[in-house]
């Protein structure tokens, strides 16, 4: 783990989910914060300064594009990262999402590992 | 015969009694002839005067054949059958003839000849003529209607068939001879019952025994056996047959075909079975996709040589789990989506039918931000019936629930004994219906939804299927609170 690793939001409702990105990101060195529901994520982005989010796209209490517009707003500095098993790379709403510029990028459940610490690089160095 | 009234009658005064018996023949409304040995006629009636228009002289003394028609003469060979009776003192009788006097129309004759002996000796023969035409043209009249009838019955597309007032077959028609195989002659005298389904036919006897105590008809679905062993789906109008005093006599049975009806039925349910899917589709995939994440993820792990033996352990768990959470998932789609291939019944414990049915819709529930509640009583529930529809009547109300909720909100399911059965609420707190529309809902393609979302059947065919198992569907609302649907099906 280095100084400047980037502080990355895990948002996903799925346990299984959590435990795979915790254990990912933390076999290549992120420091990160989990968040299990919208509300709690938005509590998180109140206090933490995180560089990058991992949002799944559905969540139980909020729609992961909407949480991923409040959470901007609130950090416009913050990139976003969409993971999900609903949406599709080429899907309309992700599309307008990307040129909206209020996500970054998208991956697909399920992922390759590789893909995701690439889209991190990718993203945090812009 | 008995003439002592006319002897008494003839005692004072024989003139009267002749001019009595000449008035008696007069009246008597047939022809009489005389005829002599000499086949000349000694006497004839007004009657046959009349008819044969001729003078009484022209008549009396006369040969037979001057007197009948050359055609009748031949044709019966009225002489010899004469002769016949005068040297055999036989009778002969009821035969037909026609006669066609100059100028009028065919008439058409019954004649007797009766040996007419004077002590003991033949002396003469009695031709009687009674006119018959009339009565021909009725029986024929009523021969063409009978034909008529019967030809309305033959040519029907429906089964009619007619039975004794205790379900023996008198009378089978072509179609009823075409859908089951078997000719009228083959079933005439059979009881009906044992053409029927077996554990139908104590209901079809008490059918029977209600025409034969006064109810005019009686309608239905029974099915009836074909002669190489299938079952026909049948609607029945049961009818009483009456005689002319009112008291039934037997029963008539109309019955249309419902194979054809029952099929387009199943493709019905099937295609609306297939819309629902596609409103699923999407919560399916991301419920499919998560668990396939899980196990991607996992095996990645473990393709690192130096992986901490407790990781290790996690991953192959998260793998098997992984693995079995998706198939199940699919088992569970694949049930629902295959075909029902019968409508039979079966006990189902009806909380597992609203577990599986629940589990394929939970995902859409989870992305339209909506929570589900559950409260299921303790014991299981237990009716009769066929879980694929069942199931498709609960997926049709959670879908409708959640369609009905936009913006989110909570869709509560209970289910519960009650005094009408086992009784399951579905509440959701959506956009609710309004008063105008809520008596049209459970009509066939009436839909409040977006486009895409709903197509219009699934809430009509909840309604057959509830009602085909005998139970009852309702619905309360409260436009912008949101609706209760009510499932209550009779407990087993």
């Amino acid at each position: 783990m280095t100084d400047n690793a980037p502080l990355v939001l895990i948002v996903d409702d799925e346990p299984d989910m959590c435990w795979v990105l915790k254990n990912l990101l933390a076999e290549r060195g992120f420091d990160f914060r989990i968040a299990q529901t919208g509300e709690a994520a938005l509590r998180l982005v109140e206090s933490t300064k995180f560089r990058i989010a991992l949002l799944d796209a559905k969540l139980t209490d909020m729609d992961g594009l909407e949480l991923a517009r409040r959470i901007q707003s609130m950090n416009p500095a913050i990139h976003i990262i969409m993971i999900s098993g609903y949406y599709y790379r080429d899907d309309v709403d992700i599309q307008e999402a990307v040129e909206e510029g209020i996500v970054s990028g998208f991956i697909a459940k399920p992922f390759l590992h590789e893909d995701v610490i690439r889209m991190l690089g990718a993203v945090d160095s812009r | 015969m008995d003439l002592t009234g006319l002897e008494q009658f003839g005692r004072d005064d024989p003139h009267r009694y002749k001019e009595m018996f000449g008035m008696f023949l007069e009246s008597i409304p047939s022809s009489v002839l005389l005829i002599n040995r000499e086949l000349r006629v000694v006497f004839a009636n007004k009657n046959f005067v009349t008819k044969s228009r001729r003078s009484h002289h022209h008549v009396i003394g006369q040969k037979l054949e001057q007197v009948l028609p050359e055609a009748i003469i031949e044709h019966i060979d009225i002489a010899s059958r004469v002769r016949q009776v005068l040297e055999t003192n036989q009778p002969i009788r009821g035969d037909r003839m026609t006669y066609r006097a100059p100028g009028i129309p065919i008439r058409t004759y019954y004649y007797s000849i009766l040996p007419f002996a004077w002590r003991g000796e033949v002396e003469n023969v009695v031709l009687l003529m009674d006119d018959v035409t009339e009565q021909v043209r009725l029986s024929e009249e009523v021969r063409r209607v009978e034909r008529h009838l019967a030809s309305v019955v033959e040519s029907a597309r429906d089964v009619v068939l007619s039975t004794d007032s205790d379900g023996l077959i008198l009378t089978w028609n072509t179609a009823a001879e075409r859908l089951t195989g078997y000719y009228s002659g083959e079933v005439k005298g059979w009881s009906f019952f044992d053409r029927c389904a077996t554990e139908q036919s104590e209901e079809l006897k008490k059918v029977f025994m209600d025409l034969k105590v006064g109810d005019s008809s009686q309608t239905g679905e029974w099915e009836l056996f074909t002669k190489d062993g299938n079952r026909i789906p049948i609607s029945w109008v049961f009818s009483a047959m009456k005689d002319e005093r009112d008291r039934p006599i037997g029963v008539v049975a109309v019955g249309r075909d419902l194979s054809e009806h029952r099929k387009l039925e199943m493709q019905l349910l099937q295609s609306q079975k297939l819309a629902a899917l596609g409103v699923m589709a999407g919560g399916i995939a991301h419920e499919i996709r998560n668990p396939l994440a899980v196990c991607s993820s996992a095996a990645q792990f473990l393709k690192n040589p130096n992986i901490e033996p407790e990781l290790q352990e996690e991953c192959i768990d998260r793998l098997l789990i992984g693995i079995h959470k998706a198939s199940s998932i699919i088992e569970n789609l694949l049930r629902f989506a295959r075909p029902s291939s019968s409508t039979e019944m079966t006990p189902v414990n009806l909380l597992d039918v609203i577990q599986d049915a629940l589990q394929l819709v939970s995902n859409q529930a989870k992305i339209e931000k909506i929570s589900v509640s559950v409260e299921f009583p303790h014991q299981a529930l237990a009716v009769y019936g066929n879980a694929n529809l069942l199931q498709q009547v609960f997926i049709n109300l959670f879908l409708n629930g959640i369609n009905s909720m936009p913006e989110g909100g909570r869709l509560s399911i209970s289910a519960k004994k009650s005094e009408n059965g086992a009784e399951v609420r579905i509440e959701d707190t959506g956009c609710g219906i309004s008063q105008e529309n809520l008596e049209k809902i459970f009509d066939p393609f009436f839909t409040l939804s977006r486009v895409g979302k709903g197509t219009g059947l699934g809430l009509s065919i909840c309604y057959s299927i509830v009602k085909q198992h005998l139970g009852n569907i309702e619905v309360q609302s409260m436009a912008g609170k949101g609706s209760v649907f009510i499932v209550s099906l009779p407990l087993l």
